[in-house]
């Protein structure tokens, strides 16, 4: 079967000749490629980013009191974080429960509001930083009851909304990403399909006699389909390729130790990761054979 | 084998090229087609080779109506058939050896089992020394003998020649004729359209004539 099928490719191959003004079509696909291999890069490194935030945050709690309004705040504080730590250590599943040292409060209040010393005097509250056994479940409700009722000025604040949001931020860069590469899969099928057109077109005399010597049009079809697949997947890979070094690119120079953008994550991929962008290639490949072969079907469909 | 019944033809709105056109050719028969420039001639090969469907009437091929035989089945119907075209259609892009080829290749049979039959025919049509020149590198003459070497190379059930001798000198012309009567001793019915009275003289066969598009005279040269 396979041979058979072989066999026919090899009949149907050269019928049809390269056409001298192919180039700029392998142009055209190998910046889809390149496009759509950057947009895959870009998935790729808000999911792991993703992955990695989210890793950092579940199955960690964070308790905050809040300093009172009246009264010894200072005190009054101490003495509600020492309850709070109280009722943490005495929870199931609750492995760690520390509160996070003044010093190192201000340190995370100085991006916003200076190392001035008059923000040590600032009623700052104290943060309890707790981890939960993985997999324990903890039940978060009557936990924030107990604690509410040992220390009346607590808030415990596990994380969920703040992993919702990023969770939301990493599925929404990710459907952006299969947006553009759908985008870029229409585009590159539409090209290819008006540059089939234009091959029918040009070589109306070929295809005739073609038809005319009892030749099925899926023949025809495949010499037309295989002349396109072999140039999507040679300028598709080329586009690949300058993306993957792009992003190589980006990866080494975070190693070297130049600082990535502020706030966005690592630009690198891992070796494997880069594998993905061998499939561009032959999706480009893909995508010109199927939309060579239905125009060429379509055409052939309105002869006699 | 081909049966035209009261077939007519028309482009667009204009007149009507073929007019109640009805003949048939039995299977083996070697026939002329011929008449003078304008007459239809090539239009009533259209329509046997299935490249035009008729304005009218009825064409039956092989014992298949036409008219009911469904299309996916005319490319087998259409390999079945070998065509001389008036103007070779020959592929630029390929040498003489493999146009020639191209009918066997359509039939999915690999190279290594046509190559010796494509090259003893191409040497036999006399350009044995040209078999990878392109067409534009051969002659007119040499163009219509990889031409006729095309259509008759599969060994054809039917074959059909639009002014096959028209570009070779009178011994080439007598030596494809005589490559046409190999053919239809073989079994293959033979339709030529020609003005070369001498061709239809020598072979002294059947001979249909078309004059303004209607088959005014139906008879038999053969003595």
């Amino acid at each position: 079967m396979n041979l058979g099928l072989n066999s026919k490719r090899r009949n149907a191959s050269r019928v049809v000749p390269r056409e001298d003004g192919a180039a700029p079509l392998d142009i055209v696909i190998g910046v889809m490629a390149f496009l759509a291999a950057l947009a895959l890069g870009a998935s790729l490194v808000a999911d792991r980013a993703a992955e990695s935030w989210r890793a950092g945050l579940v199955d960690r709690i964070t308790v905050q009191i809040l300093p009172p309004e009246h009264g010894l705040a200072q005190e009054a504080l101490e003495k509600e974080t020492d309850a709070a730590l109280v009722v943490l250590r005495s929870t199931d599943g609750i492995v760690r429960a520390m509160p996070v040292s003044q010093e190192e409060t201000l340190k995370l209040v100085e991006p916003w509001l200076g190392k001035d010393a008059l923000v040590a005097d600032l009623p700052l509250p104290r943060l309890i930083d707790a981890s939960i056994l993985p997999g324990a479940n903890v039940n978060l409700a009557a936990l924030t009851r107990r604690l509410k009722e040992a220390a009346p000025h607590s808030a415990l604040d596990d994380h969920a909304h703040w992993i919702g949001r990023l969770k939301a931020l990493a599925d929404g860069v990710a459907l952006f990403s299969y947006g553009i590469l759908a985008l870029i899969a229409i585009a590159t099928a539409a090209i290819v399909s008006f540059a089939t057109r234009a091959g029918l077109e040009a070589h109306h005399d070929i295809v005739g006699l073609l038809h005319q010597m009892g030749a099925h049009r899926s023949f025809v079809a495949r010499a037309f389909e295989r002349h396109y697949f072999v140039s999507a997947l040679w300028a598709g890979a080329v586009g690949a390729l300058l993306a993957g070094g792009l992003f190589l690119m980006a990866g080494g120079l975070e190693f070297a130790g130049v600082e990535p953008v502020p706030f966005l994550p690592p630009l690198s991929l891992r070796p494997l990761e880069v594998l993905w962008f061998v499939a561009v290639p032959f999706a480009a490949g893909i995508i010109a054979l199927a939309t060579a072969r239905l125009s060429v079907l379509a055409a052939l469909r309105k002869i006699y | 084998m081909v049966r035209f019944e009261n077939v007519g033809m028309r482009f667009g709105p204009g007149p009507e090229v073929l007019r109640d056109v009805t003949f048939a050719l039995e299977a083996g028969s070697f026939t002329f087609l011929t008449g003078p420039s304008g007459a239809g001639k090539t239009t009533l090969l259209k329509l046997m080779y299935l490249a035009e469907p008729p304005s009218r009437g009825l064409i039956d091929l092989f014992g298949r109506d036409l008219a009911t035989t469904k299309r996916s089945q005319f490319p087998a119907l259409r390999r079945r058939i070998g065509v001389v075209f008036q103007d070779f259609r020959l592929l630029d892009h390929l040498s003489a050896f493999e146009n020639v080829a191209l009918p066997l290749r359509l039939s999915g049979i690999r190279k290594i089992d046509y190559t010796h039959d494509v090259e003893e025919l191409l040497s036999w049509v006399g350009l044995g020394d040209r078999l990878h020149a392109k067409p534009q590198t051969l002659s007119g003459g040499e163009q219509q003998r990889v031409a006729i070497a095309r259509a008759v190379v599969a060994r054809p059930d039917l074959l059909i020649a639009d002014e096959p001798t028209g570009n070779v000198d009178p011994d080439m012309g007598e030596r494809l004729i005589r490559l046409f009567s190999e053919l239809n001793r073989m079994g293959t019915t033979v339709l030529i359209a020609t003005h070369d009275r001498t061709v239809v003289e020598r072979i002294k066969s059947r001979e249909m004539r078309l004059v303004d598009g209607r088959l005014v005279e139906l008879r038999m040269t053969r003595t």
